[in-house]
């Protein structure tokens, strides 16, 4: 990615120093030898391919970095850092980046992540292990999807891939203790 | 040391057929597989994009108490979560110090974690396992599908070749099957998007099915409960959005091994197959009396206890 026709005002020059604090990844070692891009199965979709996200990390480019699409398209399947030349940790990167752009409140408004996320946290909190119904009828109420694989209800109740009930795991106090420091430590701080 | 046996929440609900196939499969070879007792989840995917403490001390909670055994694990993705867990506490003090805060005790990292995978290739062995094997699978061809987690990152996982790995291969050619030699056993099926962004899931499972059929495969085998459910509940929406064909049965592995060990279709959970094995089954002489019609459905998805 080119580093022209790009002016100091949208750039935050700590920006890659604070990233890479948050992740325990370094953007700045990255050759842009697009190895990653390469690999990434999610490359032909994104609105920035793997080694343009690391670039604009290096430049500073926050708004455009934490508004990414790509942020809520990459699977996480860790081909990027595997193959890296450089160990350029881009998963943790995107981690760190979703967080960030959440606690921004710039997250892409074509993702529902964030509400699906949420919604399965709040169920292992509570019950301490998923409970697929429960789940997908809650993200579905969130964000309207009513209809939805709807279709795939009925076979999967007769294929007995769904449970009904959600089973019950002892030690509920001691969870929501630990969900709630948790969210008090907040990630990496070096 | 012994095993304790952490089935996560796929195993539980779509993935029920993994869980009585592994049962079935260590019943078998009479390997011991307790439940670790009131297990919890490991967090997954929604816990490390949006908080690595959050992800390091789930699992971290279940692997304190696992203490004293090597955990074994079935889905993919857990496994990948525990094992990322204990290499981050084995390696990063501060992370541990965290994680010690927020679980009120520590965790070093210690507990060996390792896929059911690892112990029947590598504890229990494939001369063992071909031994037991009374009715292999001749014919079969089968395509050997990893997925990312097992093998992904390498320093983290150290399953096999990040590459090119052989482990679940070798299995199926002492299962007496015919593992097809593939480009895609490590590419990615699109995991978790399967619920917020199905269209990328079919596009990369699309991707995996079709090699697979140009290799020549009848069927594809897995080891990671979310792989399957992309691969197999979503093959039919896969082929009327690309107006394709495939009807390629995407077994657990276990549930392979266990046709070979001459185990009945019903323990082995086959009825819970989206793309239903019968027909490949018959013709290749591996199941001639189909796969039975009835499933025990309870309240928790007919999961034997």
């Amino acid at each position: 990615m080119s580093t022209q026709g790009r002016t100091a005002e949208s750039q935050d020059a700590g920006f890659a120093r604070s990233v890479a604090a948050a992740s325990g990844a370094d953007p700045l070692v990255c050759l842009q030898c697009r190895k990653c891009t390469c690999g990434c199965p999610v490359a032909g979709r994104v609105d920035l391919r793997p080694h343009e996200l690391v670039r604009l990390v290096q430049l500073g480019e926050r708004d455009e970095v934490l508004r990414s699409r790509m942020l809520w398209e990459c699977t996480s399947c860790q081909t990027c850092v595997t193959r890296c030349p450089q160990s350029v940790n881009i998963p943790a990167l995107v981690d760190a980046l979703r967080q960030l752009s959440r606690a921004e409140r710039k997250t892409a408004a074509t993702t529902v992540v964030p509400v699906f996320n949420d919604v399965f946290l709040g169920t292992v909190c509570r019950l301490g292990r998923m409970y697929e119904a429960g789940l997908m009828a809650s993200f579905k109420v969130r964000t309207g999807r009513f209809f939805e694989d709807l279709d795939k209800l009925p076979m999967m109740l007769r294929k007995g891939k769904l449970a009904l009930l959600p089973k019950l795991v002892r030690g509920g106090g001691a969870r929501k203790r630990l969900f709630r420091r948790a969210k008090a430590a907040g990630g990496k701080r070096r | 040391m012994s095993h304790v046996f952490y089935p996560g929440c796929s195993l539980e609900s779509t993935a029920r057929d993994y869980y009585l196939s592994t049962h079935a499969v260590a019943r078998a070879l009479g390997l011991d597989l307790p439940e670790l007792p009131d297990w919890t989840c490991c967090g997954s995917t929604p816990a490390h994009q949006e908080s690595e403490t959050l992800a390091l001390a789930l699992p971290a909670k279940n692997l304190l108490a696992a203490r004293g055994n090597t955990v074994a694990v079935c889905c993919a993705a857990c496994y990948g979560r525990l094992k990322a867990a204990n290499h981050a506490l084995a390696h990063d003090p501060r992370a541990r110090a965290r994680v010690a805060e927020v679980l009120g005790a520590d965790y070093d990292g210690s507990t060996p974690v390792k896929h059911f995978l690892e112990i029947l290739v590598r504890e229990v062995g494939l001369p063992r396992l071909k031994a037991r094997a009374t009715k292999p699978l001749k014919g079969l061809r089968v395509a050997a599908y990893y997925g990312c987690l097992l093998v992904r990152p390498p320093e983290v996982t150290q399953f096999d070749d990040p590459e090119n790995p052989r482990l679940l291969d070798d299995l199926l050619a002492a299962a007496g099957a015919e593992p097809v030699e593939w480009p895609h056993k490590t590419e990615c099926c699109g995991a978790s998007y399967s619920i917020t962004d199905a269209a990328i899931v079919q596009q990369l499972s699309r991707e995996i099915l079709a090699m697979a059929r140009a290799a020549g495969a009848d069927c594809i085998a897995t080891a990671c409960g979310m792989c399957q459910l992309n691969l197999d509940l979503r093959q039919g929406d896969i082929e009327k959005k690309y107006g394709e064909r495939y009807q390629l049965p995407v077994f657990y592995f276990t549930q392979l091994l266990g046709l070979a060990f001459g185990l009945g279709p019903r323990e082995l959970g086959l009825r819970s197959l989206v793309v239903d094995p019968a027909r490949l089954l018959a013709e290749k002489g591996i199941l001639a009396g189909g796969v039975p019609q009835a499933v025990s459905a309870g309240p928790h998805g007919g999961m034997s206890r």
